[in-house]
């Protein structure tokens, strides 16, 4: 509904004119943001790998996160969009992920604000320009399963023997449709835009700072819009109780919004990651955990029969983990441990 | 710490109080060593051990290493390991370059060779299998991880022709299973990712006689890093692939083969079950939209696993997914049942849900919706909004087939009673608005149903385009056709352009509905223009997924369209070549026929006419514009044919209430036959319906 455009760039000349040199175009962009957001740690112009620090710095994360927060955030002339879109547009990879890694507050606040028809041209216009730098890898094309079938030999057949077997087809699933150029955000694209945002994000996810994360699965129990606290399990620890009265109390702006596949598909695999990704920080699967809850809440509130199926079994999977955690034995462990006799 | 440990023993096994160390047919008390390793003297303890036992200085480091590691002391097992030259014991155990692989004379003499390096290589291999785990527990992944490959290329380059089976002692093996099943991990725990995926796939693709159980094991972490890691593990090398055999390109693929490999090893009794395989492989089946595949699988699945309700409803889930609500109302109906689980709320729901969307089922689906609300309890009290949402689809559905003006109306104010006790439930649920909306607009209440549509397109921030529609339509009920026509082209500005087909066809509706012929085709040519290069742009990819077709205008719609616009300005010959361009994409269609009747009506050619509309009430029963048109032209024919077209007139009105033309020359009827007050009530009802008439019947939008 709003409009976007594509703000001009300004305030980079010397990263354009000092040619394809990385350093530069970081340090430019640190100096920038100095002057758009207050109090950044002086740390980190000087530390000695900036871009990793404007990815994982919490301090200045959270500063950036606050600012995208505000009412007001998502205009055309915010100079942090302004920033973040500048710096995705720089085309060096690990810019580019410092703004991916605000593309879960991004996209969380753009979608949940976006019925209060308030200016957002500039969150579109990141997202755009993520949605672009999408279009372009792929050439546009969609991403296809080809889902195996047993009948047919694969490399991971115990019997090596090759059958001629066409009687059955090949099943080809369209996991992402094609992708058409856009140049504004039409809203019944604007879904499939934030959508592959998402994919692209995910594709990343491994670089993401677990604070990113966060922000994510927190934004997927707001756009659910439902509480999942009854799918919890009975036995609850005590430091547990105290989260949601937490989570209600901060309203951090997010809304219940449609959630149509082209979004949901994206989100579940983030949502998917967090929860059984190879990562240890609990706090994260404790988030993921909760935002599965509500988003399978969701899923019967809407009755969609895919996404119940999906959401239910990250339910299930969740708790299937923790209890896994719990009670562990570790078949690489040498068996004998306890056995008194060591024969060689 | 040694009385701590003995005393553990003894609890675990009563008459062993010390423990022992035998090689070669010798045994020492691991005290005595124990003793001297807690004096942080190493070499005494080697020396005592090698003396005690006749073994070399690896042997003894190796044995040594593992008694510290055993009593959990491994930083001291650590150092011990690092007093081996491990590397250059492995070089020892490696047959030389040059020599051949053995031949069938002297296989016995190299056979014995063997045998006598066996025991070292499993000792060596063990300590440094051991030296890695002991890494590992001191948070040293890395350096974990290169032991522990060390001892996989250490295995490959020993054993190069393979180890004979004869030979295979079982502590060998024991070691190489635990190191290819711990070298991921450690890449993982390492943070390299990409390593961790060729550990992987070299754990799986190279022969190392893993056991089903550890192998299901690898192949169960591999599938779950490829689903959730979010590192893309590219294709397998080309040394692996085979001609003909499936090879997969990504990482779903792969980890969608492995599931299936999984399960099918359980289905083969190879391993025992686990149901994180079952749930992994929903979830990413349910992500691809190939829930179909995915009932396949659960049919497969042995009974006893699962409660046969909980699979008839989650196969109902996967078939509902796919589009086949046919049979998956069916199973829903077997878990329904009065024995099996009358009550269980998500089969409840989707029951109606299916329900809901054929009016031949709205009954049934009426009874799962009351039977949701009322189990609508305790944990699931946030449901009973869903439920009475259902109802008011149910009933609303229902009422198109009512059998009476009464039921009917009934039915409808039910509906809306209990969309709107939904409401109370789900303020915020768009759909249910939508629907509420759809129901007042069919109750041809169209001020409350413009507002529906409005607070619809607000709270989806006009995302979705049944909203713009539902508004565009309920607008032209209102003959506001000027503001339809903006609220169509607004919502174009907002559609990419493959999706503006229904919009155009509005469009082009809205400007006949506004006498503008010209403009109309010209909107026509444009959809046509669209619709066909829709056709020939996306190839078998696009147009094979049900999903994209969901909303698309077809080709032959559009010719159909056109031939009646250019019928009805008494363009003959136009209308004839759009009509065999309809009829070249589909030959047997009642809406062709129609047209036809209509044209040679037109054209004066009775006869003709009466068959082209019986031919087409033949194809189609419940096709409506032929049954109004066939006795609107019956009653012109004379009193005799009166009574015919009168039950024609009916049936279409029994059909399609709203059908404001029915009810007009239904009137016509009345006063030819001189019963004038049935006429003038007819001619109310024709008129009052005028006034509240869309452009396009309101469920063309669902």
């Amino acid at each position: 509904m709003s409009e976007s455009e594509i703000p001009e760039t300004t305030g980079n000349e010397p990263e354009s004119s000092s040619g394809s040199s990385t350093n530069s175009k970081i340090q430019s962009a640190i100096e920038s943001l100095i002057s758009i957001v207050d109090n950044i740690p002086p740390s980190l112009s000087s530390s000695e790998n900036p871009a990793t620090s404007l990815l994982h710095d919490p301090d200045l994360a959270r500063k950036i996160s606050s600012h995208l927060r505000q009412p007001n955030s998502g205009a055309g002339d915010n100079h942090l969009c302004r920033w973040l879109y500048d710096t995705f547009q720089s085309s060096d990879p690990t810019l580019q992920l410092v703004v991916l890694r605000f593309l879960p507050i991004i996209a969380g606040v753009y979608l949940s604000r976006v019925v209060l028809r308030v200016p957002l041209a500039g969150f579109e216009a990141v997202l755009l320009a993520i949605y672009a730098h999408e279009t372009t890898s792929r050439g546009g094309q969609a991403l296809t399963v080809n889902v195996p079938d047993l009948s047919h030999s694969s490399i991971y057949h115990e019997t090596k023997v090759t059958t001629k077997n066409n009687a059955t087809g090949i099943n080809l699933a369209i996991f992402s449709p094609s992708l058409e150029p856009h140049g504004t955000v039409r809203s019944t694209k604007r879904a499939r835009i934030v959508g592959v945002a998402l994919e692209l994000y995910y594709s990343k996810i491994s670089h993401m700072p677990i604070g990113s994360k966060m922000d994510f699965c927190e934004f997927c129990v707001a756009w659910a819009g439902q509480d999942g606290d009854m799918y919890k399990d009975d036995q609850k620890d005590p430091s547990e109780q105290s989260k949601p009265q937490r989570k209600h109390g901060e309203d951090k702006g997010g809304r219940r919004i449609p959630l149509p596949w082209e979004l949901l598909q994206p989100a579940l695999r983030v949502l998917g990651h967090c929860l059984m990704g190879p990562n240890d920080s609990k706090e994260l699967k404790e988030a993921a955990s909760a935002a599965s809850r509500s988003l399978y809440a969701r899923a019967l509130h809407d009755v969609n029969p895919q996404a119940i199926l999906a959401t239910g079994s990250l339910l299930r999977l969740g708790k299937l983990a923790m209890a896994d955690s719990t009670d562990k034995t570790d078949p690489t462990e040498i068996p004998d441990l306890n056995n008194p006799i060591i024969t060689i | 710490m040694l009385d701590n440990q003995s005393g553990e023993f003894s609890e675990l096994n009563d008459d062993m109080a010390v423990q022992e160390v035998c090689a070669n047919g010798l045994s020492m008390k691991t005290s005595e060593v124990e003793a001297k390793l807690d004096e942080g003297n190493i070499q005494e303890a080697e020396s005592s051990l090698r003396e005690g036992l006749s073994l070399n200085f690896e042997e003894a480091r190796a044995l040594l290493g593992r008694l510290e590691y055993q009593r959990g002391n491994v930083e001291g097992a650590l150092r011990v390991f690092d007093g081996i030259d491990l590397q250059a014991a492995i070089q020892r155990l490696q047959p030389s370059l040059t020599e051949k692989p053995p031949s069938r004379r002297n296989r016995s003499r190299t056979e014995s060779l063997n045998i006598a390096s066996q025991h070292a290589a499993s000792l060596v291999l063990e300590a440094i299998y051991l030296k890695a785990k002991s890494l590992q527990m001191l948070g040293r992944a890395t350096e974990a991880a290169q032991e522990c490959r060390s001892v996989l290329d250490a295995v490959e380059r020993i054993f190069q022709h393979g180890i004979p089976d004869v030979l295979v002692d079982n502590k060998l093996q024991e070691t190489v299973s635990k190191a290819v099943e711990l070298l991921p991990e450690l890449w993982k725990q390492a943070g390299h990712y990409q390593e961790a995926m060729s550990a992987y796939r070299r754990a799986l693709l190279s022969q190392w006689n893993l056991d089903n159980e550890c192998c299901a094991r690898i192949q169960k972490n591999f599938a779950i890093f490829l689903l959730y890691s979010g590192v893309e593990a590219g294709p397998p090398s080309l040394a692996v692939q085979i001609d003909g055999s499936y090879v997969p390109r990504n990482n779903l693929e792969e980890a969608i083969l492995l599931l299936m490999i999984l399960l099918r090893k359980f289905y083969l009794g190879k391993t025992i079950w686990d149901p994180s395989v079952m749930e992994h492989f929903t979830f990413a089946l349910s992500l691809c939209g190939q829930t179909s595949i995915l009932a396949r699988q659960i049919e497969e699945i042995l009974p006893g696993i699962f409660h046969r309700c909980d699979r008839w409803n989650t196969l109902a889930l996967c078939y509902s997914g796919a589009g086949q609500n046919e049979s998956a109302l069916n199973l829903l109906r077997k878990s329904l049942h009065n024995h099996e689980k009358p009550d269980d709320l998500l089969a409840l729901l989707l029951a109606a849900r299916i329900c809901s969307e054929d009016s031949l089922l709205a009954l049934e689906g009426v009874g799962y919706a009351q039977r949701a609300i009322a189990n609508a309890q305790g944990v699931n009290e946030h449901l009973k909004g869903v439920g009475l949402h259902m109802l008011g689809r149910c009933l609303g559905k229902q009422a198109k087939v009512a059998s009476s003006d009464f039921e009917r109306s009934h039915l409808q104010s039910e509906a809306l009673k209990s969309l709107d006790a939904a409401i109370a439930f789900e303020c915020d649920n768009p759909d249910l608005i939508f629907d509420l909306g759809l129901q007042y607009a069919e109750h041809r209440n169209s001020h409350p149903a413009l507002r529906c549509a409005k607070q619809f397109i607000d709270a989806t921030g006009g995302s979705i385009l049944k909203g713009w529609r539902l508004l565009a339509l309920v607008l032209s009920a209102q003959q506001r056709y000027s503001e339809a026509e903006v609220v169509t082209d607004a919502a174009l500005d907002e559609t990419a352009k493959w999706e503006q087909g229904p919009l155009l066809r509005m469009k082009a509706q809205l400007k006949i509905s506004q006498s503008l012929p010209m403009d109309a085709i010209g909107t026509y040519r444009f959809l046509l223009a669209l619709v066909q290069a829709q056709r020939k742009s996306f190839g078998p990819l696009r147009s094979g997924i049900p999903q994209v077709e969901d909303d698309k205008v077809s080709e032959f719609e559009v010719w159909q369209d056109l031939a009646n616009l250019y019928a009805s300005l008494s363009h003959w010959r136009d209308a004839e070549v759009c009509l065999e361009k309809a009829r070249s994409l589909r030959q047997y269609s009642a809406a062709t026929l129609h047209s036809e009747g209509f044209m040679n009506e037109g054209r004066g050619q009775i006869q003709e006419a009466l068959a082209a509309y019986s031919n087409g009430l033949l194809l189609d029963l419940s096709y409506v514009p032929s049954r109004v048109f066939m006795g609107a032209l019956l009653r012109k024919m004379g009193p005799k044919a009166l009574p015919v077209a009168r039950s024609f007139l009916s049936d279409a009105l029994r059909l399609e209430p709203t059908n404001r033309a029915a009810w007009y020359h239904l009137g016509m009827i009345h006063k030819d036959d001189g019963r004038i007050a049935d006429a003038c009530d007819c001619f109310q009802a024709a008129s009052m319906l005028e006034e509240a008439d869309p452009i396009e019947s309101f469920s063309s939008i669902l």
